[in-house]
């Protein structure tokens, strides 16, 4: 096994040890490339960090100029010296992003491409428009204000410096809670958010970071070349810095210094042997560029995660592949009532917590949910059914957040929360599950369970970056607890299995437990049974009700009416968007209109 | 000959094997349930019967012929067709086109129009809402879409994948109902459902899968009286 995998494991070390290969001739033939290749692979963790958040910005190329024209103007026109004039055009950069970042971020998708395409346009349109402070269009005035010894003074060991230091920024950040959270952003945002992460701010602050690398990228560039012109930041560049990423990969930090790696190296190289081989080839001008963007297309075809993805996934070290053979021996383990994270409160049925009242969503003209009011209390199990479409999802998405009613109140612990967003109603204490499963398919089904932990988890970037031991400390207790949470649920002999390749009923428990970790007071289970056979759906009956014994309240949709009969203490059944009945098991049975919209009368 | 003859499958996802050499067969006119617990393998074969996945060894002879390294397009064109799980409408496209779409291996024959008549017969709630966009539709009407969108391209054999998944109970009445009357007007059916009980109760033979490799088999009803069965997938009533 081990002999046959090994040339296999070999390939992406022999992708880099050739990138490395490429740059050295690169360099040891023309040593002025050494700044542009630093320079490219700066701006390639530019563009990674907006990609790594699901964010297409081709703002890099703007953010870039902006960083290299303000510290040019600053070191020429206000003779700053350049450990002064760097760091000021950064944090420039910094507070541009964050004004232009709060209504662009809003977009996603081809729309943010677009908007932010039109910023680095905008951007260079200014260039152009203020020759006095820039040199304008020509740009050649600017290069001849700036005295040659005052520009040329950036040395390549500080730009060696720059880049050394942001990769140590991302490679201990991406094994960090900050690190997770961007992933789990990435691959599923509406989910990351009822884990109580804070999409917004976390979108915002790739977009800062990435603005402020661009920045310093473009301030080095500035002081190194000596002159500057506005056609330097074209559409073109911001494409060359997309490139970068996509091509490298960007799963992982390491990606885009590969892809800037190849991408700087190849056509320069490709050029010079273009140039010096025989008559015919050389009247191909374009030549060099063809051939690189055949590489960039091999690539792309047969590397969809890019270079970096030859590497494995993000967390690689554990996708363990030993899934035993799992049968019934995974069901909870009986006589352990306690959930790891759980404080056990008990059954202290008490008062209402959560109170719904005139609950209304219409979508269009359509209502969706109208008027539906009911309380429900602390420590017991609630059923919501109905016909297909009546409404249930569209309820318990209101009260996780996910969505805002037209009208009406939902008030959870004597506070109205109809208006917070999902982290909020998420670190107050409401986990969900989804209908459609909605896992972080690429992440290992541990790690799932670690951006479950989210908010409880303290660490901040600084901390991580400064390796504080209260990382340590935290990271091994949620380590520890994931841990014991999967075993608790019989799930631990699947915890380094990629979410995305469990069966359907193991992908359901997985997600319970991801639910979990957040450590909620309401969870809501949106048909946890589907897709499971009987014995199976037997067995989640019984975690449910060790959940309610660990003092968990639960608001569960379903259509398996025994689980619903077994479990429930009170059922409400919503038709047509309204709630037609509510009561116990015994009680809604009977319930002649209940039997006329959904049981069936036999 | 059987319908279908399946020999030795096996089916791997990158280093997990899914199905580790299942063999068994449809006799014509049947219908034939397919149980077992999560992740025994029961979507994997299905995937690799309709050519969704390629399975890595083996033989699945349909009709005398050979599927395995075929185009999903072409086994659907041999007569096969699968009904995906999570019934995968085109929501935006109106009920009609999406039936339509369906027809769309044997497009320009005139008795498309005939058969478009034959599924508003057999799911009339479909054919009150023809102009709707398929998304609009209730969960248990999409799930009736799709397998009347499958039986559009007029296959000898229909697979099913878990369709009572996220149905109202009195919606999963029905539709087994209406499974029995598509098998009764001579389509054969392979059926996968995790509502065991119901699943063996509309078909005439029964497959048990288990860790990718044939468990047990034999007529539905004798599976229904069989402690192993009910033990495993059937619990108590």
């Amino acid at each position: 096994m081990i002999r046959r995998n090994f040339p296999r494991l070999l390939i992406p070390w022999f992708i880099g040890a050739a990138i490395v290969c490429l740059d050295v001739v690169l360099v040891v033939r023309n040593p002025g490339d050494l700044d542009r290749l630093l320079i490219n692979a700066i701006l390639a963790l530019s563009a990674f960090v907006t990609l790594h958040a699901r964010l297409l910005s081709l703002a890099n190329a703007g953010f870039m100029a902006i960083g290299a024209y303000t510290s040019a103007i600053l070191a020429v026109k206000a003779g700053l010296p350049m450990a002064l004039a760097i760091p000021a055009a950064v944090i420039a950069c910094g507070l541009v992003a964050l004004v232009i970042g709060l209504p662009v971020l809003r977009l996603t998708d081809v729309y943010l491409a677009i908007c932010t395409l039109g910023f680095g346009e905008v951007v260079r349109i200014l260039i152009v428009l203020l020759p006095g402070l820039t040199g304008g269009a020509t740009g050649a005035n600017l290069s001849t204000g700036f005295p040659y010894e005052v520009m040329h003074q950036a040395q390549t060991w500080m730009i060696l410096l720059l880049l050394i230091l942001l990769a140590y920024l991302f490679w201990t950040m991406s094994s960090s809670r900050t690190g997770r959270a961007f992933r789990a952003l990435r691959e599923n945002p509406r989910a990351a958010s009822t884990l109580g992460i804070n999409i917004v701010a976390y979108r915002n602050l790739a977009f800062l970071m990435s603005a402020m690398i661009a920045g310093a990228a473009g301030a080095f560039y500035a002081h190194s070349v000596g002159s500057l012109d506005n056609g330097d930041f074209r559409f073109t560049r911001a494409v060359d810095i997309l490139s970068f990423a996509v091509l490298g990969g960007s799963g992982q930090w390491f990606g885009p210094l590969l892809g800037a790696g190849l991408l700087t190296a190849l056509p320069i190289l490709l050029r010079d042997v273009v140039g010096a081989s025989i008559g015919f080839l050389r009247g191909f001008a374009q030549l060099p560029n063809i051939l690189s963007g055949l590489a960039i297309l091999l690539v792309i075809i047969f590397m969809p995660g890019g270079l970096a993805a030859a590497f494995g996934p993000a967390s690689g070290r554990a996708s363990g592949h030993r899934r035993s053979k799992r049968t019934a021996a995974s069901a909870p383990v009986p006589g352990h009532p306690a959930f790891p994270g759980l404080a056990s409160r008990g059954s202290n049925a008490g008062g209402p917590t959560l109170v719904l009242d005139g609950v209304t969503r219409s979508f269009g003209g359509l209502e969706a949910l109208s008027r539906v009011s009911f309380d429900v209390e602390e420590g017991r199990i609630y059923g919501l059914i109905g016909p297909n479409g009546s409404g249930k999802t569209t309820l318990v998405n209101l009260v996780s957040g996910l969505d805002a009613p037209s009208a009406g109140r939902i008030l959870w612990q004597g506070r109205e929360i109809q208006r917070h967003p999902a982290h909020l109603v998420a670190r107050a204490g409401i986990g969900r599950t989804y209908q459609n499963v909605q896992l972080f398919a690429e992440m290992s089904v541990r790690d799932n369970i670690h951006v479950g932990h989210h908010a409880h988890i303290r660490t901040d970037l600084l901390s991580t970056w400064l390796r504080l031991p209260r990382e340590a400390r935290e990271e091994k207790a949620s380590r520890e607890e994931s841990m014991a949470l999967l075993e608790r649920l019989g799930l631990a002999d699947i915890a380094g299995q990629s979410a995305g390749t469990l069966s359907y009923g193991d992908q359901r428990r997985v997600e319970i437990a991801r639910a979990l970790a957040l450590r909620p007071r309401l969870l809501l289970l949106d048909e946890p049974a589907a897709g499971m056979n009987e014995v199976e759906t037997a067995r989640l009956g019984q975690l449910v009700l060790e959940l309610k014994a660990a003092g968990l309240t639960l608001i569960v949709v379903e259509h398996h009416m025994d689980l619903i009969m077994e479990v429930c203490d009170q059922i409400v059944v919503l038709n047509f968007g309204r709630k037609i009945a509510q009561g116990s098991p015994a009680e809604v049975t009977r319930d002649p209109q209940v039997l006329e919209a959904y049981l069936g009368k036999d | 000959m059987a319908l279908l003859e399946v020999r030795d499958l096996q089916v791997h996802y990158g280093g997990i094997q899914a199905v580790r050499g299942f063999s068994f067969t449809v006799e014509e006119g049947r219908i034939v349930a397919l149980i077992g617990a999560n992740g025994a393998g029961k979507s994997s074969t299905l995937h690799a019967l309709s050519g969704m996945v390629r399975a890595s060894g083996g033989s699945i002879r349909f009709r005398g012929e050979e599927l395995i390294g075929r185009r999903a397009d072409r086994i659907v064109r041999a007569g096969l067709v699968q009904v995906p799980e999570g019934r995968a409408i085109l929501a935006p496209l109106s009920v009609q086109e999406n039936l339509e779409l369906g027809a769309w291996t044997r497009r320009g024959e005139p008795s498309i129009r005939a058969d478009l008549a034959r599924m508003y017969e057999l799911f009339p709630s479909l054919a009150a809402r023809r102009k709707l966009a398929a998304g609009r539709l209730s969960g248990g009407e999409q799930q009736m879409l799709a397998i009347g969108r499958a039986l559009m391209s007029a296959p000898r054999l229909l697979l099913l994948d878990e369709p009572s998944m996220g149905l109202a109970p009195l919606l999963v009445a029905s539709l087994f109902t209406t499974i029995e009357a598509i098998n009764r007007a001579g389509t054969s059916i392979l059926l996968v459902e995790q509502n065991a009980r119901q699943a063996l109760r509309v078909s005439h033979h029964a497959l048990v899968l288990s860790h990718g490799r044939l468990f047990r088999e034999g007529p539905s009803a004798s599976l229904l009286a069989d402690r192993d069965i009910i033990e495993a997938f059937l619990g108590k009533e």
